[in-house]
């Protein structure tokens, strides 16, 4: 029962991938007034809820193996071991999925229009918005924008060879768990690989100093007022 | 005289005793030059800074910080008179230099720079660019701002343009300096000395006479105008001193940061093609190439931040101490002008008074 919902699921995200090009659509982009939801605060990972990156393999191997068996139907009845180019192109996106969602830690700060998250070891996804439009970020090697679908924020990566990562947050009422659900795909794979991750919110201890980066002192700390 | 005419007199006697009167042997070639601080130069669009790597906090520190570098280097020439940075167009300076910043990092700085003297006529504009060498040593704070070669070339542009006038030209811009100064003060008495065509040139009609008491106080008040302008100009020299290490810095900072992008490139390009497409290797190297790129910008974000914090303080207390300074000009300015007005029609009242009496 438990597989056939995943295989569901794995559905639904196929059928995402194959509009990838509207993840995020042009009414994600506003936002009227207020965010719609609070991320902020320090985030630590929960490792006791979220997918396992073999299961997950796992399921796609038995999906593809069900649709590659639909498709060979008219020759040969039965299971079809995938093809071996298709398992690893999709072990190659679950690698690096795992390898984007490791950081234990996520730090978000948000204001009235601009939503940071900070990752270890990973650059900071950036959210903003400037008269509640948002404004991605473009470059030769990538273009990042986010969204806003309902209560939940969407980053949407797009970098060359079709190669796409989408991170979507979701904060409970309590604001105490925030959900992260990243897909990676390719125009490679024949299908996305998806991984939810769950964070609980902990509070940092005060710090005992002011501390204030400087350029030509570096941190400059004081248990008073900084004076420079 | 009236009591009330008296008292407008004795006022504006305590000025002039403050100061000698004009001698009128001065250098003529070596102008006054007022340079105001620069445009910053940043898009009113803010959802356009970062894609143009525009700080504007920082811009904004520049745009103070530059006109003083200028200000040095004209200094040094020995080629000028008294040379000014100010914080508002100076309209009635014999040479007035204004400016924008076009582009600036650690690496490359464009100015577009625009001289006018005082008659209206340009003298240049255009923009001046320096590009730092590769090799030079961050620490050489001269070389990180790009002087050596660009706030010389705009001496030079500068010393070319005055050296097509001759001392009839050079004598006239310094004259209509100080009418055009005069005309704002006192608009009743020197009105009608000038002419502005439509496109903002002036021309003398007639002078006023050298003993003419209202020009001699009218030289006086200017005099006492630039003390506070060089007030002005000192708090630009405290602000230089101050932060130009940490400037240096961040312009080192800057250029380091190019440095990275240009790396960035360079691996992108080298590794595009070694990993299989579609492998992890190959997907790893796109998700780094994106990854590198961003976390290089983001830390320039960071060095911004603590930039400002290191030189934000500075910059507000001398922000401060030049409004305090500009209020007072202000206030003067209306009182000398309503005061120069008055005496100007107590004046004329009594000399008609005089030729229908004498």
């Amino acid at each position: 029962m438990m597989r056939h919902l995943k295989i569901l699921l794995l559905c639904l995200a196929v059928t995402a991938c194959t509009t990838a090009g509207s993840v995020i659509d042009e009414q994600m982009l506003r936002v009227d007034g207020d965010m719609p939801a609070d991320f902020s605060g320090a985030w630590e990972r929960d490792y006791s809820r979220g997918d396992d990156v073999n299961q997950v393999l796992r399921d796609i191997y038995y999906y593809l193996s069900r649709t590659s068996a639909d498709r060979a139907y008219t020759t040969r009845p039965g299971p079809v071991q995938p093809s071996s180019r298709d398992m690893q192109s999709i072990t190659a996106l679950a690698r690096l999925a795992e390898l984007i969602t490791r950081p234990q830690v996520l730090t978000i700060s948000q204001n009235d229009h601009e939503i940071t998250v900070d990752r270890k070891d990973d650059f900071s996804l950036l959210c903003a918005f400037y008269d509640g439009v948002a404004k991605g970020t473009e470059s030769d090697y990538g273009t990042e924008i986010c969204g806003w679908d309902g209560d939940q924020l969407v980053s949407h990566l797009v970098l060359p060879d079709g190669l796409q990562v989408t991170h979507r947050f979701t904060v409970s009422e309590d604001r105490e768990q925030l959900r992260v659900v990243t897909t990676v795909s390719s125009s490679t794979a024949r299908m996305p690989f998806t991984l939810s991750r769950f964070y609980k919110k902990f509070e940092r201890l005060p710090p005992d100093f002011n501390c204030v980066e400087t350029l030509s002192m570096k941190r400059v700390c004081s248990t008073g007022e900084i004076e420079l | 005289m009236t009591p009330g005419s008296r008292f407008l007199l004795l006022i504006l006697t305590g000025i002039m005793l403050q100061f000698p009167a004009i001698t009128h042997s001065r250098d003529i070639t070596a102008l006054n030059v007022s340079i105001s601080v620069f445009e910053p130069g940043v898009p009113d669009d803010r959802s356009l800074h970062r894609d143009l790597q525009i700080f504007p906090r920082i811009r904004d520190v520049e745009a103070k910080f530059l006109p003083f570098v200028l200000r040095e280097t004209l200094v040094g020439t020995g080629e000028w008179g008294a040379v000014r940075v100010v914080t508002r167009p100076d309209r009635a300076a014999e040479v007035a230099i204004s400016g924008s910043i076009v582009f600036s990092d650690g690496e490359r700085l464009e100015l577009r720079i625009r001289a006018v003297d005082a008659t209206g006529g340009e003298w240049f504009d255009r923009v001046f660019s320096s590009r730092l060498a590769p090799d030079v040593d961050g620490a050489d704070a001269d070389a990180v701002y790009g002087r050596a070669g660009l706030y010389d070339e705009i001496a030079e542009s500068l010393r070319v343009a005055r050296d097509r006038l001759d001392d009839r030209a050079i004598n006239r811009i310094i004259e209509t300096s100080l009418l055009r100064y005069a005309t704002e003060l006192a608009p009743s008495a020197f009105g009608q000395y000038l002419t502005e065509s439509d496109d903002g040139r002036f021309s003398i009609e007639r002078l006023p006479a050298r003993n003419d008491p209202m020009l001699d106080r009218i030289e006086r008040i200017r005099l006492t105008e630039y003390v506070i302008t060089d007030t002005v100009d000192a708090k630009f020299r405290e602000l230089h001193e101050e932060i130009a290490s940490t400037y240096a810095l961040w312009r080192e900072y800057r250029r380091k940061s190019v440095e990275y992008d240009r790396q960035n490139a360079t691996r992108a390009e080298e590794t595009r093609l070694d990993a299989p497409r579609g492998s992890y290797e190959a997907i790893k190297n796109l998700y780094d190439n994106y990854r590198w790129d961003r976390e290089t910008a983001q830390e320039q974000d960071r060095l911004a931040i603590a930039f400002n914090n290191e030189v934000g303080p500075v910059v507000d207390v001398m922000e401060a101490r030049i409004a305090e300074l500009e209020r007072w000009v202000d206030e003067k300015y209306a009182e000398w002008h309503r005061l120069l007005e008055e005496l100007f029609e107590v004046e004329t009242t009594l000399n008609r008074v005089e030729s229908a009496n004498p």
